[in-house]
């Protein structure tokens, strides 16, 4: 397997009256072709920007993008014109991501016809009748707008979209965050099927975790815009180290009334990403925070093989030796 | 701790029966709730599961007598609080139930909060609204119930905008439960906050519902927030109630072919499963229902007798209730 994506040390920090926000901060991984890497934490933790940065939607501050053994991270506009058909996005909302005035075949056919792909019309439609079917779009709806269809539809058209110049790689921003549990597994099932035929390689953004546990390859955990944990998705449900990783996972409800589990309750809310510290971001609301944590800002390492953890304490808290 | 288990049942606090809710647009009608039935007792949680659509929301809206009139109507049914026949109120009379009697709490904390008002003041205004009471009384009751909610009572002169979502959907609850209701409809109440946030807020809903008293319809399609806060769950589709028992009939013994899609479909965390099991095809339009079953199209177990009309609800154990022919091991 070869990797696909290299993220080094990348950073996107914005301007605001109060100072740089810190939307994310320090992150690398690296993401092996064909592969999928969820990317979990809750609202404000900057998985969103981090998938945005990637794709430059929004341009970095600072680090390394590199896709396919080139960097990717200060490159002209032309050059990236040409990199979009391989990285595509699959956004959160298939309400507001959708032109309303577009029906669903312009919407699909749009990007192959800025691209020039095809020389004729035939082509053309053949190609979005293709994509249509790919999907699970029945042809009859290639004339309806957006608002005539439900929200799995919409999402589908969002999916057929972003497969429409055959890209590599594909952001999927919460993709089914807005659907119901029975539509959200029909575009659970056709992304991993997907998948397997195109040989796409995803980076998954979700704040659920048991998506992100059926879905995911690997996963990264976020917190106010740093990784604190880094591991295989088996792994990280099994052994997760570090103390955010466990509440988080401990707040999930779970749907069976035998298991009322002790959870964790974390005090406190998600603190501000403005001009943080130079200390553990997570520590406030840390029960087991002690003085280096609030000292000393901790780094990415691996604690266990391919498990990588940012905390000072990761050793002593989950009785592993150093 | 169960005071009701072999003498006379107590009466309910609440019981609706065959609830019909229509939207009469201009050229359909809209049937959002079809004959909904259910009774809620005294102190107990009753969750309302189902997909976006499914009426659940109308359904609460109705009790609160909040329906849109025109369009909606409520076109059958009794709403019955502790005897008394709510459809048949004044709205004077209605507006001394809600907030009262009744509170509800609504999804989005975001847009349920005046925000050119200080939380105290919204606060303040249920308690002086339905209690006749002094100034310093009131301010005090205010205070009070911030504390209860966990938001330091410092914060009364602060603005919405301050809060967080969590601390926000805490002011909400504070609202709702400002006058110890009897009922709280809680509709949607986690669903736009965070988990570990969620954790809280339902941490605390639970501890207060322990200290008011309060009976809770609680609506959602999180089956998990179901598992952890209800004692009664009633799956919602279409309109009806498909299925409802106890949390334990309907989570170890679900009989309806629609609440074993629900479980299905979900990704689990301690199963590895290469593939979900989706429900085939999607929920049916409610402006033309079919005159049968109306999880038929989807249905795995579907058969021509389906066809023949409405489903009969069969009680398959004490309390558990089917809206299905199989479930009669037809």
């Amino acid at each position: 397997m070869s990797t696909l994506l290299e993220v080094r040390e990348l950073r996107k920090y914005f301007k605001t009256p109060h100072g740089w926000l810190h939307a994310v901060d320090n992150v690398s991984f690296q993401l092996e072709q064909g592969k999928t890497l969820g990317i979990v934490g809750e609202s404000g933790c900057g998985k969103s920007t981090l998938g945005r940065t990637i794709l430059h939607l929004v341009e970095p501050t600072g680090g390394k993008i590199i896709f396919e053994g080139e960097d990717i991270s200060q490159i002209s506009k032309r050059r990236f014109k040409e990199l979009r058909k391989e990285m595509q996005i699959i956004f959160q909302d298939p309400f507001s991501s959708l032109n309303p005035r577009m029906t669903v075949e312009d919407i699909i056919r749009e990007p192959l016809e800025i691209y020039r792909i095809h020389k004729t019309e035939d082509a053309l439609r053949g190609r979005v009748k293709e994509l249509m079917d790919t999907v699970g779009l029945a042809q009859r709806l290639a004339r309806s707008y957006p608002h005539e269809l439900d929200g799995g539809r919409r999402q589908r058209i969002g999916i057929a979209r972003a497969l429409a110049l055959n890209p590599k790689f594909i952001v999927c921003d919460e993709p089914v965050s807005a659907l119901d549990v029975s539509i959200q597994a029909q575009i659970l099932n056709l992304m991993q099927d997907l998948q397997e035929q195109l040989k796409l390689t995803y980076i998954f953004i979700t704040h659920d975790l048991s998506v992100v546990h059926h879905i995911a390859d690997n996963i990264c955990v976020m917190y106010l815009g740093q990784l604190v944990e880094r591991a295989g998705a088996r792994e990280l449900f099994v052994q997760n180290l570090h103390p955010y990783t466990k509440a988080l996972l401990s707040a999930i409800p779970v749907a069976s009334p035998h298991q009322k589990s002790e959870r964790m309750i974390l005090k406190g809310e998600i603190t501000s990403p403005i001009n943080p510290k130079k200390a553990c971001r997570f520590a406030q609301r840390c029960p087991h925070a002690k003085e280096a944590c609030f000292a000393r800002e901790p780094e990415l390492r691996e604690v266990l093989p391919n498990h990588f953890v940012a905390c000072h304490y990761a050793h002593e808290l989950n009785n592993l030796s150093e | 701790m169960d005071k009701t288990t072999d003498m006379v049942p107590a009466a309910p606090l609440l019981r609706v029966s065959d609830l019909r809710i229509h939207f009469e647009m201009e050229r359909e009608v809209v049937e959002a709730v079809n004959g909904m039935s259910f009774e809620l007792l005294k102190g107990e949680t009753l969750g309302f599961v189902g997909e976006t659509g499914a009426g659940k929301t109308t359904t609460a809206l109705g009790i609160m007598r909040l329906v849109q009139t025109p369009p909606g109507r409520v076109v059958a049914g009794s709403i019955a609080l502790n005897g008394e026949e709510l459809l048949e109120k004044s709205e004077a009379e209605m507006r001394k139930i809600r907030g009262n009697k009744i509170s509800m709490i609504f999804q989005d904390p975001m847009t349920s909060l005046n925000p050119v008002l200080t939380v105290g003041e919204q606060i303040q205004e249920v308690i002086r609204l339905h209690n006749d009471i002094s100034d310093a009384e009131a301010v005090k009751r205010t205070v009070d119930m911030l504390e209860m909610v966990g938001i330091p009572g410092e914060r009364y002169n602060e603005y919405p905008h301050q809060f967080s979502g969590g601390m926000k959907q805490r002011v909400v609850i504070a609202i709702a439960l400002a006058c110890s209701p009897e009922l709280l409809i809680a509709d949607e109440p986690t669903t736009a906050l965070d988990v570990t946030i969620q954790a809280q807020v339902l941490d605390m809903m639970r501890e207060l519902k322990e200290k008011i008293g309060t009976s809770v319809l609680m609506i959602t399609h999180d089956l998990g927030v179901i598992a952890e806060t209800c004692d009664k769950v009633a799956i919602v589709y279409a309109g009806q109630i498909v299925e409802s028992g106890t949390v334990w009939q309907i989570f170890d013994n679900p009989q309806h072919p629609y609440t074993r899609g629900l479980f299905d479909s979900l990704p689990s965390l301690d199963k590895e499963v290469r593939r979900l099991k989706p429900i085939e095809g999607l929920v049916p339009n409610p402006a033309d229902l079919p005159p049968y079953c109306s999880f038929y199209e989807r249905c795995g177990r579907r058969a021509e007798a389906c066809r023949a009309g409405e489903p009969e609800t069969v009680e398959v154990e004490p309390g558990h209730r089917v809206m299905c022919r199989c479930a009669r091991g037809e």
